[in-house]
């Protein structure tokens, strides 16, 4: 029996872990191509030296669009947030006709391809002229971010909100916004974190969009990584994946944290 | 209803009490459905009135809408004759309480008995004061600072009454909220909140679907069937007087008996059941009269028919063939074939060792204890509040 068992458990092994290194790979390639000496990307990479952080770092331009990103990212997450938090507050616990497709328009951003999305955005800003600017960007992805926090806060309210709460509170004398405050907050904010985390995660990378409404001053990170791929071969590109690395481990924790949060409360 | 009187007479001394009047509520939904219809009740200063039924009787429906979580489609509820029907929720002085209890899972129990308070706006140090003294009240001084969920469902029941009284509210409402507990917290609750309840003085309006805790609990009960108040008044009316079949089955075990009314005497009937077994029944208070030759049926509750000896008279006797002895612990319970039927008897004397199956045995029941049925039950029920 015991040795069927450690049989089962070798080939359980022998199968799964080329798989998880398969699906690793990618990621763990990016940190030592970044530690190279050489002055262009490749791989192998000769080690080992971190003059591509500090080029990174030091270039205006790099520095610039890693702002930028940051700023896109906190206009979307601020849009996403109170859209979404709004939208499933609103449909919460209501029955009407055309529900179904008032969720379907909040969760189109994910399933309607990016390029028809950034397309129709390009041709909407450009005639508002906001094209070349970080807004026109953060906008667009706002509207991507609130499925995002649309489905978890979903979430939470029927996890955490028991509608008794809400009617306990206002027979003790609270009114809408004072549950709103008191009750409907407390039990949604794990949500509206984690859709946050999820929603940053998703505006911070977004490439198509931000490619098709670029400007001269409106270059984000992934796309300046992207032309850079293409014409400048700097071992920056692999510096600035591996904060992507980086950020995007931060935020799993984040969540792992407001998760296990959530769980404790 | 004139149950209530002597109550409503204290009352009137004066002092901050108020009183309660449900008028004619309907609630009606537009694919035609009754909830509740013209329900109507007065709840006095200081009394526990139930509202007892089987789900989907509309007893939740009618406290929600006193509650303030439901509009009434029809008809006025009044707090000291102030109509209070279209006011929300906040802004009518009821502390409700909910089966599950609803604490607020985020804040201690000394927050959440805070909470009324603070939404009325009293200070920090005033309200944690008036929060603890209740706490106290309800012997939870000590877990002030815990959550809700470090406490057990007994705890929990008890913060959650703490909270719905500490503001001081017209009423106290509570919708089952003993439901999901066992047997034996269940029992020891009820007792609290019955002393809880005499010494504060406050009113409850009580919705439950268990008869059991309705009796030991309620000054009157109002048991309701399809929307409607069958009947209203106190325990032992209601369970030993019932006015409907209806009534008389939800409170407990009864016997249904055919017969025929025969005559009138004095405020009762005279009544001839099968076999030409003859005695007196009572006529019920509400609804139509019986008239002479009239069909009527008797409820009998099994604990009021007596096992005779040989020489014992009661107002109405039979003769039985004892079918089956159950021994239940606080009663006995025998089947006894007589009248063409099976007679359920609850004996809380042990009878005696020869009343075993096969026994020819003597059964008799006052006419006190008769008690006529109207059976236009579910067609044309009674109005109450009305008659």
């Amino acid at each position: 029996m015991a040795r069927r068992e450690a049989a089962g458990r070798a080939v359980l092994y022998a199968t799964c872990m080329p798989v998880l290194l398969f699906l690793l790979l990618p990621s763990l390639v990016i940190v030592p191509m970044a530690l190279t000496k050489g002055q262009m990307i490749q791989f192998p990479p000769i080690w080992i030296s971190v003059h591509s952080f500090t080029d990174y770092i030091e270039d205006p331009q790099w520095f610039r669009s890693t702002v930028l990103s940051f700023e896109v990212a906190a206009l979307a997450v601020a849009i996403g947030c109170i859209t979404g938090s709004a939208a499933a507050l609103a449909l919460h616990d209501r029955r009407f006709p055309g529900k179904g497709l008032v969720t379907g328009a909040i969760m189109a951003p994910i399933v309607v391809p990016l390029v028809v999305l950034a397309l129709g955005g390009y041709m909407v800003f450009a005639w508002l002229h906001l094209i070349g600017g970080w807004i026109a960007i953060g906008l667009l992805h706002g509207m991507l971010v609130t499925p995002y926090v649309f489905i978890s806060v979903q979430t939470s309210l029927v996890a955490a909100l028991n509608p008794l709460l809400v009617r306990s509170a206002r027979s003790l004398g609270a009114g809408r916004m004072s549950v709103l405050r008191h009750v409907i907050w407390p039990a949604i904010r794990p949500g509206v974190l984690a859709g946050a985390l999820l929603g940053f995660a998703v505006s911070f990378d977004e490439v198509v969009i931000a490619l098709f409404l670029q400007g001269p001053n409106a270059v984000t990170l992934p796309v300046r990584m992207f032309t850079a791929i293409q014409f400048e071969l700097t071992p920056k590109v692999a510096a600035s994946a591996s904060l992507f690395l980086l950020l995007s481990v931060l935020v799993l924790l984040a969540q792992a944290a407001v998760l296990r949060r959530r769980e404790a409360a | 209803m004139n149950v209530a009187l002597p109550i409503v007479a204290t009352a009137s001394l004066g002092e901050a009490r108020h009183y309660l009047s449900v008028e004619h509520v309907w609630k009606s939904y537009t694919s035609g459905v009754h909830v509740v219809r013209d329900v109507s009740f007065t709840l006095a200063p200081g009394e526990f009135l139930t509202l007892l039924g089987p789900s989907g009787s509309g007893k939740t429906s009618t406290l929600m809408m006193v509650a303030g979580f439901e509009a009434p489609t029809r008809g006025a509820i009044r707090v000291d004759g102030r109509d209070v029907a279209q006011l929300p929720p906040e802004r009518r002085n009821f502390g409700v309480v909910f089966q599950g209890y609803a604490l607020f899972p985020h804040m201690s129990v000394l927050d959440n008995v805070a909470f009324p308070l603070r939404m009325k706006g009293l200070g920090g140090a005033a309200r944690r004061r008036a929060a603890m003294e209740m706490l106290d009240k309800v012997g939870l001084a000590d877990f002030a600072t815990r959550r809700p969920r470090a406490l057990s469902g007994g705890q929990q029941q008890r913060v959650a009454l703490a909270r719905a009284l500490v503001f001081e509210p017209d009423a106290l409402l509570l919708d089952e909220p003993l439901g999901a507990l066992d047997r034996k917290l269940r029992e020891s609750l009820q007792i609290e909140i019955k002393e809880l309840q005499r010494r504060l003085g406050v009113s409850i309006l009580f919705v439950t679907h268990d008869q059991d805790e309705a009796m030991m609990m309620s000054d009157r009960i109002a048991v309701m069937q399809d929307g409607e108040i069958a009947q209203l008044g106190a325990p032992e009316e209601v369970y030993l007087h019932p006015e409907t079949p209806f009534v008389a089955g939800f409170l407990g075990d009864t016997n249904l008996l055919r017969g025929q009314c025969i005559a009138q005497p004095g405020g009762h009937a005279v009544v001839r059941f099968a076999d030409g077994v003859i005695g007196p029944a009572r006529l019920s208070r509400g609804g139509r009269r019986p008239g002479i030759g009239d069909a009527v049926l008797v409820s009998i509750r099994p604990e009021r028919i007596g096992l005779l000896q040989p020489d014992a008279a009661a107002d109405c006797v039979v003769e039985g063939v004892v079918a089956d002895r159950v021994f239940l612990g606080r009663h006995t319970r025998l089947e006894v074939a007589a009248l063409g039927r099976m007679l359920i008897v609850s004996a809380a004397v042990q009878p005696s060792a020869d009343v075993v199956p096969g026994a020819t045995v003597r059964l008799g029941w006052s006419g006190e204890d008769a008690q006529i049925l109207n059976e236009s039950d579910g067609q044309t029920p009674i109005r109450h509040g009305r008659a």
